[in-house]
């Protein structure tokens, strides 16, 4: 579906991926008995715990054996100190997409107050502006995105959204054009 | 008769028509575009559907899909650049046509097969599904249940060289699936006491998420890739009627991609590469292949655009949806309580036959945009990736937002987006986690009838004919798969799905 992104698996980063996952599913594994009820009363195929111990066995099973494949492979062949220093950066790496998810979670909060549309627009050219993308054009584009945003979902498929603080403050006949169409 | 009539009278209605227009169109373009493709688009159209008539929300959902599925020939030839794992071999035998001045020659080709391949399948739906649905009137809850569990394996085995990885993706979809209230007892699980996972993780953000945020993210954050230059030189219509040269791997192509496209978690993907091994075997020019052989063009984008018409068969015939596409359409299904299955030809009939008309329609109007549209569509292709993730972003919280109007489904999706970024580094799959998801709810509903129904013997699935063959077939699966993996596990399998 996408092109191969940039960041390659490193061993080491796999590993660390996989010890992760192979934590969580045995965890939630051995939350059962809390996070779900055994009914006395049912035959063994309607208990509530069933489904999901099975879905958690198979996923524990799973992820234990991607765990076992990666240690063997660590252990035949050790990693270099290159290669750990790029597990190292691998990992750092990580922290980008929540970077960018950072300001989108911003964005959300921006929009509650100050609007879908002036959100959007500062959202976008901000996010334009941090990717490197700061041309002339790049500003245009931003904008026309934000009008096409306007055009196709609040005015053309008239998704609400709450009324923002910002807009309170406009005159009254301006605010139902702005609650209305922004 | 009355029936394929019923569903022209749909198609006069000008909506649905208009909506076939622009789901092919879009979809064309996204599918030329790499990094937005059919499951971005679809995922972040989903909620807009939901508010449509059903009829008007698939076809525009369909659009897309098959839309995307020849949009995505076009950066495959004219920049060498394959927009998704699909149009990886078209890339790799478009080269040399277009080496040698022939990107036309190529382009048209593609087109032509795909044309083929996309009207021989819905030929295939509009046949099939009935006789299908009518079979499985006669299923009983084991039947489904193993359906179902069929299904499932066969996304497992679909994903040679990474199997393990895709039975945990499948695991945790499963798991997913069972967060919230269930049905037996009205009991939570794995809700923590949080009320707002009583209702279950909500399908759409999981699915912008999952597929649309994560594939933002990825564009935002990798590096920056030097422009590729448009190449469409030689004759348009030279490859039109070349397609009907080669009738046996045309034809051939297209009924193993309806074929694989019928099969549950096969997809198109695996069903290309199959078919494009199994063409270069038997074809008198296989020794051209993958060196700019025309047969090897009609071969990857005939079965590609087969698959998708024919992933509909199962889905309407048995509501058992094949792939993460078809899984995602379910939504739509079940959003206005049209409910596929057996039931569905005698309850709403005439939703089926325009679904066959506009399907068939669609592959037309495709055709005819393309052959307008060509040029101004491989520059759509270029567009810088970073601004895409940008959009893809910016659109994802509409599609979030609008599927429930609640802020907290964003937070979901950006959970999932995390997860989806993290996975597609380590190139996990992750239809997997979506048709776990999906099919969830069908496995443990379907078994538990079965099992109530006697007693909690689990003989009832061997004591049933039908039941008891698909047990056999399931047995026999595994035990190759098996038998193959030990055979190879000491050698690097070749071909590997890659759906992230």
């Amino acid at each position: 579906m996408s092109e191969e992104p940039e960041i390659r698996a490193n061993r080491l980063e796999s590993l660390a991926l996989s010890i992760l996952f192979a934590a969580i599913s045995t965890g939630l594994l051995a939350l059962i008995g809390v996070a779900t009820k055994a009914n006395a009363k049912g035959g063994w195929w309607t208990q509530p715990w069933l489904m999901p111990a099975i879905a958690l066995g198979i996923l524990a099973i799973a992820n234990l054996i991607t765990l076992w494949r990666e240690v063997c492979d660590l252990r035949a062949t050790p990693p270099t100190t290159q290669e750990k220093v790029e597990g190292w950066t691998a990992l750092l790496g990580w922290l980008r997409p929540l970077e960018f998810l950072t300001y989108y979670g911003l964005y959300i909060y921006a929009i509650q107050h100050a609007g879908y549309f002036p959100s959007t627009l500062v959202f976008i050219l901000f996010l334009l502006w941090r990717v490197g993308l700061t041309a002339p054009r790049w500003t245009l584009a931003g904008l026309g995105l934000s009008v096409f945003m306007i055009g196709v979902f609040r005015i053309g498929l008239g998704v609400w959204m709450p009324v923002p603080d910002l807009y309170r403050l406009f005159p009254e006949a301006m605010q139902t054009a702005l609650i209305r169409w922004f | 008769m009355d029936f394929l009539l019923l569903g022209l009278q749909q198609l006069a209605d000008p909506a649905v028509f208009l909506t076939m227009c622009i789901g092919a169109i879009l979809g064309v373009v996204v599918g030329a575009i790499p990094g937005a493709g059919a499951a971005v688009t679809i995922s972040i159209l989903l909620p807009t559907t939901f508010s449509m008539d059903p009829l008007n929300g698939m076809t525009l959902l369909l659009g897309v899909y098959c839309g995307a599925a020849y949009g995505s020939a076009i950066p495959a030839v004219m920049i060498n650049t394959p927009g998704s794992p699909v149009a990886v071999l078209t890339a790799l035998e478009a080269k040399p046509f277009v080496d040698r001045g022939e990107a036309r020659r190529a382009m048209s080709l593609a087109y032509s097969s795909s044309f083929v391949g996309g009207v021989l399948a819905v030929l295939a739906l509009m046949v099939l599904t009935l006789p299908l649905a009518n079979i499985a009137r006669h299923f009983g809850s084991a039947e489904f249940a193993m359906v179902a569990i069929a299904a499932l394996v066969l996304v497992i085995v679909g994903h040679g060289g990474r199997r393990v990885e895709a039975t945990a993706a499948l695991a945790f979809g499963l798991f997913l699936a069972t967060i919230g209230i269930e049905t037996a007892y009205s009991t939570q699980r794995y809700t923590f006491g949080l009320l707002s996972l009583g209702g279950g993780i909500p399908l759409v953000p999981m699915v912008i998420g999952l597929f649309a945020m994560s594939e933002a993210l990825i564009q935002l954050t990798a590096r920056a890739q030097p422009q590729p230059v448009v190449q469409l030189r030689g004759h348009f219509f030279q490859g039109f009627m070349e397609v009907f040269r080669y009738k046996r791997t045309l034809y051939g192509s297209s009924f193993f991609g309806i074929f694989c496209g019928i099969l549950p978690g096969v997809g198109e993907f695996l069903a290309q590469q199959v078919s494009y091994v199994v063409a270069k075997r038997f074809s008198p020019e296989g020794h051209l292949f993958g060196k700019g052989a025309p047969e090897g063009i009609i071969v990857s984008e005939a079965t590609n655009n087969a698959v998708p018409p024919a992933a509909l068969i199962p889905m309407l015939a048995l509501g058992i949806p094949g792939e993460e596409l078809t899984a995602m359409m379910l939504a739509v299904f079940l959003v206005h309580n049209v409910i596929p299955g057996p039931d569905l030809f005698a309850n709403r009939p005439e939703f089926v036959a325009g679904l066959y008309w506009t399907l068939l329609l669609m592959n037309v109007v495709i055709i005819l945009f393309l052959l307008v549209a060509t040029n101004a569509i491989a520059k759509a292709a270029l567009i810088n990736k970073r601004f895409l993730g940008v959009a893809i972003l910016t659109l994802s919280l509409i599609g979030t937002y609008a599927s429930g109007y609640r802020f907290s489904d964003v937070g979901i999706a950006m959970v999932f987006a995390v997860l989806g970024y993290v996975l597609r580094a380590h190139r996990w799959p992750l239809t997997p986690i979506l048709l776990g998801v999906v099919m969830g709810p069908i496995v443990e509903g379907r078994m538990r009838q079965a099992l109530g129904g006697a007693n909690g013997d689990l003989t009832i699935f061997v004591s049933r004919p039908i039941s008891a063959i698909m047990v056999a077939a399931l047995a026999l699966l595994i035990v190759f798969t098996f038998r193959g993996w030990i055979k190879r596990r000491n050698a690097r399998e070749d071909w590997q799905i890659n759906d992230t």
